[in-house]
């Protein structure tokens, strides 16, 4: 049982990674930085708890809106540049960002032991679950808590005037700009969202893990977090949930029995995926699909299905 | 004084295998305008085959050179098959995600030939070391150094002097014009990721036995550095892979010997951002480049 409850943990903390990302692909653009977001996001939350002595849920809202902001400060000058230029440039900030907290050194002595970052060795001794007392249910629930806060949010968003605009500069800038649409204030808008989503992923992350290190945050996960809603599709958030959970539920876990051989089928699966659902495995289609079925099981006697019969 | 040269005469000569590196990425990316982040594992790759045949049967070096290069060449057709080709010209992240999906699982790959984290690798010179008056160069950079100015001026040559290179060029301009004009864009664009790949192969090979060990990290190392590199000197130009390969190699020697090893990667990657925000072409990307691109961008995934 603490087997699935590991997981689905893990499934919450990748979705709001994967969520990070969808944001941000909304508007067009591909950020490989969203691996960054995340690392602060994980060591400012750390930090505040371990060391300032937070509770939870106000450190990892203070981390949400550092990585938020670094975020909006990154968006301004990365967005002159636009596609590849664009996912390098993310790509250079996030690895930037690693080895930054690679070097980053700031231990303080608290009785015997030294605690706080300590550079390559990372970040040990975050025991804010362990020391309060919560089970792993109650991790879990808490993870979940915010995963499904920021689904509703996005779907919410995606529903609303914003999410048009994100998704009319996604389209086509050029006819988003001539239809008034401030084509920069929406891409750092989105951007700024990103990070703040990814920040939040990553305070959790912090806490469940108990132990971080610069390693976990390099171009791979940053490439997991758009391969998410690319795999997923951007019709939908919960594309995303999907995607997450047949990567980290199916080809990780599911295929652990493999050993060694695993990442071989991994990658051909994914790539089999996006072959065989180029536009995502829940597309405008599959919407489509379940809106018809809603609408025809609701009225019998609705002119489809008049004709069908 | 002599201290600043050495360190600027160092990070040329590690310059020279980033340049080398970056040869084969400006090469995929000016013709495909794509990301390829399975380059370096497809280098990795090669470089493991000839391993495990050093290891086994202690082969003359130029053997396990030609299966380095061979080994390259067959992941990278690989990749392109399965990533580039059945994902239509508007794909260019979709593509990059699947890269990076083959990328772990040549990596894999390679782990299961030879699993432990390093294995000996033949060297070209012995590891010896020149002194020129004060200052000592490794001749195995040198070569790296011979080598990346011969391929570069062959890859100018083959992209501006032949039939080839100029349906590659066509391709670039406009893969529909060149296609309607009789050039097999498909078979071109292989036989272009092949090239690219034998060069990465040469590069890997040349790399590895300068440092006479492979590690499992020559993957990931190969990519990001071809990777910067070309992004410093000028996407897709090839003085501009020389160039910034070079400028890389000195920037990181230069910034370990003022700041020690832990910030050499930091300043690659700082510079790699100031340089793409500020000048978004690479040193040396021209206007005309910028505005190439900037035509060229109406595809919401195109990724120029």
């Amino acid at each position: 049982m603490d087997f699935y409850l590991g997981l689905a943990q893990i499934v919450g903390v990748h979705t709001l990674l994967g969520l990070s990302a969808y944001c941000v692909l909304l508007t067009g653009q591909v950020s490989l930085a969203q691996a960054g977001f995340f690392a602060i996001g994980a060591y400012v939350a750390a930090m505040l708890t371990v060391l300032a002595g937070w509770h939870i849920v106000p450190a990892i809202a203070a981390a949400s809106f550092v990585a938020g902001a670094t975020a909006c400060a990154v968006s301004f000058p990365a967005l002159r540049v636009k596609g590849l230029m664009l996912v390098v440039a993310t790509l250079a900030f996030g690895e930037a960002v690693r080895l930054f907290f690679f070097n980053f050194d700031y231990q303080v002595a608290k009785g015997e032991v030294k605690i706080g970052p300590a550079g390559g060795e990372g970040f040990r001794q975050i025991r804010f679950f362990p020391e309060n007392g919560w089970s792993t249910l109650d991790v879990l629930i808490f993870i979940w808590l915010f995963v499904a806060l920021v689904m509703a949010g996005l779907w919410w968003m995606d529903r609303s005037r914003a999410g048009a605009v994100l998704r009319a500069v996604g389209e086509d800038e050029v006819a988003a700009q001539s239809a008034g649409i401030n084509v920069t204030a929406v891409k750092v808008a989105a951007m700024t969202v990103g990070g703040f989503i990814a920040g939040l992923g990553g305070g959790i992350f912090a806490h469940y893990t108990a132990h971080i290190e610069h390693a976990q945050f390099g171009v791979a996960l940053a490439t997991f977090a758009i391969a998410y809603p690319i795999l997923g599709g951007l019709s939908s958030v919960f594309g995303t949930l999907i995607a997450v959970v047949f990567v980290q539920g199916f080809l990780i876990e599911g295929l652990r029995f493999l050993g060694d051989w695993r990442n071989l089928l991994f990658g051909g699966l994914i790539l089999l995926a996006m072959n065989v659902r180029p536009r995502g495995l829940i597309d405008a289609a599959t919407i489509a699909a379940v809106k018809r079925m809603r609408t025809s099981n609701k009225e019998p006697g609705n002119a489809r299905t008049q004709g069908a019969e | 004084m002599i201290p600043f040269i050495q360190t600027t005469l160092d990070g040329l000569m590690v310059g020279s295998s980033y340049g080398l590196l970056a040869l084969g990425f400006a090469l995929i990316f000016g013709v495909m305008r794509r990301l390829n982040l399975s380059y370096g594992p497809s280098i990795m790759i090669g470089a493991y085959l000839g391993t495990l045949l050093y290891i086994k049967f202690g082969p003359p070096t130029y053997v396990v050179a030609i299966v380095a290069v061979a080994g390259s060449v067959m992941a990278g057709i690989y990749v392109e098959r399965l990533c580039f080709a059945p994902l239509g010209v508007g794909a260019g992240v979709a593509s990059m995600v699947s890269s990076f999906a083959i990328w772990m699982q040549l990596e894999q790959a390679s782990l299961l030939m030879l699993p432990r984290h390093s294995y000996p690798f033949p060297s070209l010179t012995g590891g010896e070391l020149w002194s020129l008056g004060p200052f000592v160069v490794r001749p195995d950079y040198l070569i790296m150094l011979a080598a990346m100015l011969a391929m570069s001026a062959a890859l100018t040559l083959l992209l501006y002097r032949t039939r080839f290179g100029l349906g590659l060029r066509a391709i670039v301009e406009n893969s529909l014009a060149a296609s309607l004009s009789g050039i097999d864009v498909e078979r071109t664009m292989l036989k272009a990721f092949a090239l690219a790949s034998a060069i990465g192969g040469v590069a890997g090979f040349l790399v590895l036995s300068a440092n006479q060990q492979v590690t499992a990290m020559l993957g990931m190392w190969a990519t990001l550095k071809g990777l910067i590199a070309m992004m410093i000197g000028g996407l897709g130009s090839i003085p501009g892979a020389i160039v910034g390969g070079l400028a890389l190699g000195v920037i990181e020697a230069h910034s370990q010997n003022l700041f020690g090893p832990q910030v050499r990667d930091l300043a690659a990657y700082a510079v790699l951002f100031v340089l793409l925000v500020l000048r978004p072409g690479g040193i040396l990307g021209t206007t005309a480049v910028r505005r190439g691109m900037g035509q060229r961008g109406g595809d919401r995934w195109t990724t120029t």
